[in-house]
């Protein structure tokens, strides 16, 4: 059996069924148990019928996606708080990250499955990172598909290093990340599909650790057949370049000599990058101060902000019987609302570039059958109160303690929108 | 024994003593004709007995002749039969003393004519294809066509009578006219001496209203010749009418003097009267294949497999216990039965966990699949996913087992049994109907019933539709029902007769127009109950004018009852093991539902016994007696809604240009307001309500300050230059959550005096126990209390009223109460029916949210652990939504916009409640606040 609390998932080959790899829980489930998973799939594509998923009453989970009609992706969760949403989002992630490694033509390929099942071994690390759900704490992208972005208090600063060191570096596409959110990027580097973008901050967080690495990619929108080269250059302990570029330069000529002039001068801001933390918001920024944590999407540009801010333990009211929520509490928390709104109420951001994954709907949109369009929602609990809201432009997703009346929730919300996009200009 | 009253033996004996009863149970005594319910009565002694008022069975009839006219090679009858009986018509006038036995025959024979229109075989094992001879229409098959001219100057000339209709009302009918008169609405003056013998019947006159008038083909002069191929003369034909036993169509034969006019009359003619829903064609169990075929490209199934695989058996498909439907609908998901119990047995070992749904794309449709597992077997029922969302699905599953226990005791016993294989197809194919295609069912019944989302909410929702009703009134039905409940039937009672009684009356409960307003039932035996009736779509029926009368009766095994009670051990008393019974009486708008238990103190059932002919006949005497209350109740549906509702096409202003102070002088919510309130003055007190509310209004309009929240939120409409109020944006809430207190300030918040409100809620108590009794907001209403009334009426704060929809679910009594579809109706608009629908599906998922939250229910029989790692409990989820007008073609200005917020709470303090409300953003917290307490206004 499962264990609960766990997500696995489970390759196969589409057309015979043989497995690839499983990944996620400790324990692998039986191969008479992947087998049978598969088999009702296939059982079921026998009869003209795709089955999408099911559920449980605890809330345990399953389910198939057939990509490329080559490879069976199978996600198994034992977990109640694991979401349709999430596993879907999971599955597309672990796919086009089996491209970003492989590419396209590698996986179509099945002649050789034992050569396939030994070069999947190198998505391991990022499939791994992309189940495990603690150790990206507040990262929101894999989800949204919005890529997480740090605001920083200059960053024009930053903007014009980095477009002079891509520049130099004979590259269009550069991107500037700490602690694995986006601070600054070229435009071109905007232009990639947000998923990639998504998946590359992902890939060069699962890269820290060596200084400097130069690694093979390939896009899974942009250029899933023919490879790019991913330079990762870490100018101080998580905040990391990169740039996207051909067969030139070489890692080492660009490490030497354009590295060091370009981005020696901006050690101190990039320090302060760091200090910022988990808080994404320059500190002149203010936020009500009931706020336990933020989402906020820019729809247009596909990018978004999320701040947790748990109460700190002030000496003000030390009765209070609420139990301070920890911040991966507040993390979870927020997730899964942002899950439950979206599913629902607001629009998915479901881009345009994968319209491949959209056209048959396996799943329902309840949104749909609304007549008119919501626009805000909240929700009161036992432990907090969240407000989202959706404007033409954004969303914003809103966790606030339970200390906040609820009529005050609209306006704070708001105004927060407004301070953040109008200080920002996000 | 009691049952044999239906052979009329006893009855003849209780009109003996006529003084001692009230007239209406004498009325019922009077009439020695058994009941005509009796011959539909099921070996297993179960009854479905429907019947239409007159007016509406015309029109049935009508529609079913149009229909059948085209189509007439499903017409069978027995042309045999009919034959035989002109011959013996024939011979007995020669021979009348021979005539009385044949005419019994032809009583039959005209019983089992009626039968093809009321079918309602409750366990159809006649086969209800096979004995479908309709002979009703046989004069319409083919050759016969509508009205036919044979030899020379004949034509026939079907009209619909109705014997009860004469009922008690006058004796006197024996005297003139006779049954010729009373009955067809024919006039004859005889020439000379009566009894004169085989004296043509001339028609001399008709009857304004009668069934010859109204058919409006037996003119003056005709000849009535024969009545069903009965040849009639002036002496036979009281004998010949008087067999008619119940409502029937019959065939008149008529000479006419005008041969050639009636040729044109022979195309069918098309009734103007309102078509008949195809719900009672359902019901009947008619039309089933037509409707079913009509849903045959939506994939839908429901079918019970067995997991206990026999792989030796030889059978192809023995792992289907049952399956409905069998038509091309079903062949692709019954093809992938495979995956449903591979799945149900695959994830309990996976995730340990039973499996509750799975969604699958068959050719591009995505259907939902709901499983229940029983036992070693599993009920597989598979929708279409854009008519049940998957939030709901779980919900519809456990609606449809839950009724299903009800009726049989446990799935096994529903599927496994041969025999209820045709009962089981109808329940689904309603089930189907209603999820499907309900606006085919209920054609033309308000406008409401295209709502899907709104049946299913509502229907899901474990409460019943309540009806607040004046305190006079509803004591008087409470003191009704309880007589009733007393047993105390006087003579009639098995007391009287020292025998032991066959039923103990455990409750009842009593509908009007499908609203509940009486319940003596326990909750979950009203749930039970209710289940039923909502299946059968009875409450729907009840609220248009459409029973004649409504019989069911059949064992049911309560909920409540099956599973053992956690308190008996506590106790130390157990219920007694009895049987249990529901017999439910419809006539006219009211329907009353009664919980019998047969073992016990009553005397224990012997095998399945049918319907009882004094129960029923008591019933129907306690609703005849109710009937007069007709009126009051009319009245209370007719008053304006309390609380206050508005349109929400009142908020869209019509034109985006217009001036502001043009808006204010004459804002439309005002007048509308007022033309909605004056169009419902019948009452005084109504007039009075709504003068008073519109003064109220126009004068606070004076120094109105336009609400800076509308102008944020209407843009376009009003002015934008407000400045910023004290609260630049309106907001939705309730519960303010004070530091420190933890309290949830439902009311209790620092909001009393504001808003003027107090009022409402400072009334004092009622003496009424009943819980969700408006009355104080009516007596306030009548008593043109002004002062109250305006607080009362309106829940919302502000000049404007901008309360548009709400439910509240009251759980521990199991009612709920809505605007009722009058009130809904009288809010006429564009937009209101949207916003409605909108409503519904959003209060899908808030409730969806509430029920995940709450503790584990174990309908399922096994613990379902508490979901952890969700949001946990939901308290309350509220969502504000945009309207624009449709077709918004002005290109210069943008278009105006609205903004109302659904908001739905649950309350688990002082009693658990669910409430959901819908109105305009306008409001301030204060008003909101109001209409969560109105809540408590309503409850306490």
């Amino acid at each position: 059996m499962l264990q609960a609390e766990t997500i696995q998932i489970l390759c196969l080959t589409a057309t015979s069924g043989v497995p690839l790899f499983s990944r996620g829980s400790s324990k692998q489930l039986p191969f008479s148990v992947i087998g049978s998973l598969n088999g009702v799939h296939m059982f079921g594509a026998g009869q003209n019928t795709t089955l999408s998923s099911c559920e449980t009453d605890r809330g345990g989970r399953v389910m198939w996606r057939v990509f490329q009609e080559s490879l069976m992706l199978i996600a198994v969760s034992g977990n109640s708080a694991t979401s349709e949403l999430q596993l879907r989002r999971l599955l597309e992630n672990t796919w086009n990250c089996m491209v970003l490694v492989l590419g396209l033509e590698e996986l179509g390929n099945l002649r050789n499955v034992e050569r396939l099942k030994r070069e999947l071994r190198a998505c391991f690390r990022l499939i791994d990172r992309l189940l495990g759900q603690d150790d990206h704490e507040g990262m929101m992208g894999e989800l949204t598909q919005c890529a997480d972005c740090l605001l920083t208090p200059q960053p024009t600063l930053l903007q014009e290093a980095l477009d002079a060191f891509t520049q130099a570096a004979s590259s269009e596409f550069g991107c500037l990340l700490v602690r694995g959110r986006v601070a600054a990027a070229t435009e071109k580097w905007w232009r990639l599909a947000p998923q990639e973008v998504v998946l590359l901050s992902a890939l060069v967080r699962s890269l820290s650790g060596m200084s400097s690495c130069d690694y093979p990619i390939y896009l899974p929108h942009g250029s899933p057949t023919v490879a790019h080269r991913l330079l990762r250059f870490q100018l101080l302990p998580g905040v990391d370049v990169c740039v996207l570029c051909g067969p030139s330069p070489s890692l080492h000529q660009v490490e030497s000599e354009l590295v060091g002039c370009f981005w020696s001068p901006l050690t101190e801001t990039l320090r302060r990058c760091l200090e910022q933390g988990e808080r994404c918001l320059p500190p002149t920024v203010n936020l009500h101060r009931s706020t336990l944590a933020l989402l906020l999407i820019n729809r247009e540009t596909r990018r978004s902000v999320s701040v947790c801010a748990p109460p700190r333990a002030s000496p003000s009211p030390p009765d209070t019987a609420v139990p301070l929520l920890s911040a991966s509490k507040c993390w979870e928390l927020l997730r899964l609302f942002y899950v439950f709104a979206v599913t629902r109420y607001f629009s998915m951001e479901e881009s345009s570039s994968t319209p491949a994954l959209v056209d048959p709907p396996l799943q329902e949109d309840f949104s749909q059958g609304f007549s008119h369009s919501p626009v805000h929602c909240y929700l009161v609990t036992d432990e907090c109160k969240c407000y989202g809201l959706q404007t033409p432009q954004h969303q914003l997703y809103l966790l606030m303690d339970l200390t906040v009346p609820t009529f005050a929730l609209r306006s704070i919300a708001t105004q927060t929108l407004s301070t953040v996009t109008m200080a920002m200009g996000f | 024994m009691f049952n044999i009253g239906s052979d009329g033996g006893i009855s003849r004996s209780f009109s003996k003593n006529l003084e001692d009863f009230d007239s209406i149970r004498s009325v019922l005594l009077y009439s020695d004709l058994e009941p005509e319910w009796l011959d539909d009565v099921q070996k297993n002694g179960e009854l479905f007995y429907l019947e239409l008022s007159e007016g509406e069975e015309e029109a049935v009839l009508a529609q079913v002749t149009a229909s059948h006219s085209a189509a007439t090679n499903h017409v069978r009858f027995s042309e045999k039969e009919v034959e035989i009986i002109t011959d013996d018509a024939r011979k007995r006038a020669d021979s009348g003393a021979k005539g009385i036995p044949k005419l019994k025959r032809l009583a039959k024979i005209l019983r089992r004519k009626r039968r093809p229109s009321q079918r309602r075989g409750a366990d159809g094992k006649e086969g209800v294809s096979s004995s479908h001879p309709a002979s009703i229409l046989k004069n319409q098959a083919g050759q016969r066509a509508g009205v036919v001219v044979q030899q020379q100057q004949l034509k026939e000339v079907c009209v619909y009578l109705n014997p009860k209709r004469l009922g008690s009302s006058s004796p006197s009918h024996t005297e003139r006219g006779g049954l010729l008169e009373a009955l067809l609405g024919v006039v004859h003056r005889s020439g000379n001496c009566t009894g004169q013998r085989g004296e043509r019947l001339v028609v001399h006159g008709l009857v304004p209203h009668s069934p010859a008038s109204k058919c409006a083909q037996i003119l003056i002069g005709d000849v009535l010749v024969a009545v069903d191929d009965v040849d009639v003369t002036s002496e036979n034909i009281e004998r010949v009418l008087s067999c008619i036993p119940g409502p029937t169509q019959v065939r008149l034969t008529l000479e006419t003097a005008c041969p050639g006019g009636c040729v044109e009359t022979a195309v069918p003619r098309q009734r103007a009267s309102p078509p008949v829903s195809q719900l009672v064609r359902l019901l009947w169990r008619e039309d089933t294949a037509e409707l079913q075929m009509s849903i045959g490209h939506i994939p839908h199934i429901v079918m019970y497999l067995s997991l206990k695989l026999d792989s030796e058996s030889p059978h192809e498909e023995q792992e289907i216990l049952y399956q409905y439907p069998m038509s091309e609908a079903a062949v692709p998901l019954k093809g992938v039965r495979g995956i449903f119990l591979t799945l149900c047995d695959l994830l309990e070992n996976v995730t340990g966990g039973q499996i509750i749904s799975s969604s699958l794309l068959l050719k591009k449709q995505l259907v939902h699949v709901g499983y229940w597992k029983e036992g070693n077997n599993l009920l597989v029922i598979g929708l279409p996913a854009d008519r049940v969302p998957l939030l709901y699905l779980q919900t519809v599953i456990e609606g449809v087992v839950r009724t299903l226990k009800v009726m049989y005791g446990s799935l096994d016993s529903a599927f496994c049994e041969v025999e209820n294989g045709p009962q089981l197809d109808h329940f689904f194919c309603l089930f189907f109907q209603q999820l499907i295609q309900p606006s085919r069912l209920f054609d033309g019944s308000g406008p409401s019933s295209l709502d899907v989302s709104g049946t299913l909410f509502l229907d899901g929702l474990p409460a019943v539709r309540w009806l607040t009703l004046p305190p006079d009134i509803k004591v008087e039905i409470d003191t009704v029902l309880s007589d009733f409940e007393s047993s105390d039937f006087g003579d009639m009672s098995e007391d009287f007769y020292g025998m032991r009684r066959l039923y103990v009356i455990l409750g009842s409960c009593l509908f009007y127009k499908g609203y509940l307003i009486a319940n003596h039932l326990p909750k979950e035996d009203l749930l039970d109950v209710c289940l039923y009736c909502q299946h059968y779509c009875l409450l729907p029926l009840a609220s248009e004018q459409r029973v004649g009368q409504l019989v069911v009766w059949r064992e049911v095994f309560p909920q409540r009852r099956s599973q053992p009670s956690p308190l008996v051990t506590r106790l130390g008393y157990s219920e007694p093991q009895g049987r249990y019974f529901l017999l439910i009486v419809g006539l006219r708008h009211f329907m009353q539902c009664v919980l019998l238990e047969a073992g016990g103190c009553a005397s224990p059932a012997q095998g399945s016994p049918g319907p009882d002919c004094v129960y029923v006949d008591q019933v129907k005497a306690t609703l005849l007696q109710l009937e007069g209350l007709d009126a009051g109740i009319e009245e209370r549906l007719a008053a304006p809604p309390t609380p206050c509702l508005s349109c929400a096409d009142w908020f869209l202003p019509a034109a985006a240009g217009r001036d502001r102070l043009d808006a204010i002088g004459s804002s439309p919510v005002l007048s509308r307001l007022a033309g909605a309130i004056k169009p419902s003055s019948a009452s005084p007190g109504g007039r009075g309500g709504g003068r008073s509310l519109f003064g109220e209004a126009a004068s606070a309009l004076r120094g109105r300050r336009p609400s800076p929240q509308r102008s944020l939120s209407d843009s376009g409409s009003e002015g934008q230059g407000e400045g910023p109020g004290p609260s630049p944006h309106s907001t939705p809430d309730s519960a303010r959550r004070l530091p420190g207190a933890r309290r949830d300030s439902l009311g209790s918040g620092g909001s009393d005096g504001s808003a003027g409100s107090g009022g409402l809620f400072k009334i004092p108590r009622l003496k009424h126990p009943n819980p969700f009794y408006l009355g104080s907001l009516r007596k306030s209403l009548t008593e043109r209390e002004t002062d109250d009334m305006q607080s009362a009426l309106k829940l919302t704060a502000g000049v404007e009223n901008t309360l548009f929809h709400y439910v509240l679910m009251e759980t521990v009594q199991g009612i709920f109460i809505a605007p009722t579809h009058r009130e809904v109706a009288q809010l006429s608009g564009s937009i209101h029916p949207q916003l409605i629908r909108n409503f519904h599906h959003c209060c899908l998922s808030i409730r969806a949210a509430f029920q995940q939250s709450l503790p584990p229910r174990d309908r399922r029989g096994a613990d379902r652990p508490q979901r952890a790692g969700g949001l946990g409990p939901v308290k309350e989820h509220g969502i504000l939504f945009q309207c624009k007008p449709e077709n918004w073609t002005d290109q210069k200005k943008p278009a105006p916009t609205m903004t109302y917020w659904v908001i739905g709470r649950m309350l688990l303090e002082p009693v658990p409640q669910e409430f959901y409300v819908c109105f305009h953003d306008s409001v301030a917290e204060v008003p909101v606040e109001m209409a969560f307490r109105l809540s408590f206004g309503l409850a306490l």
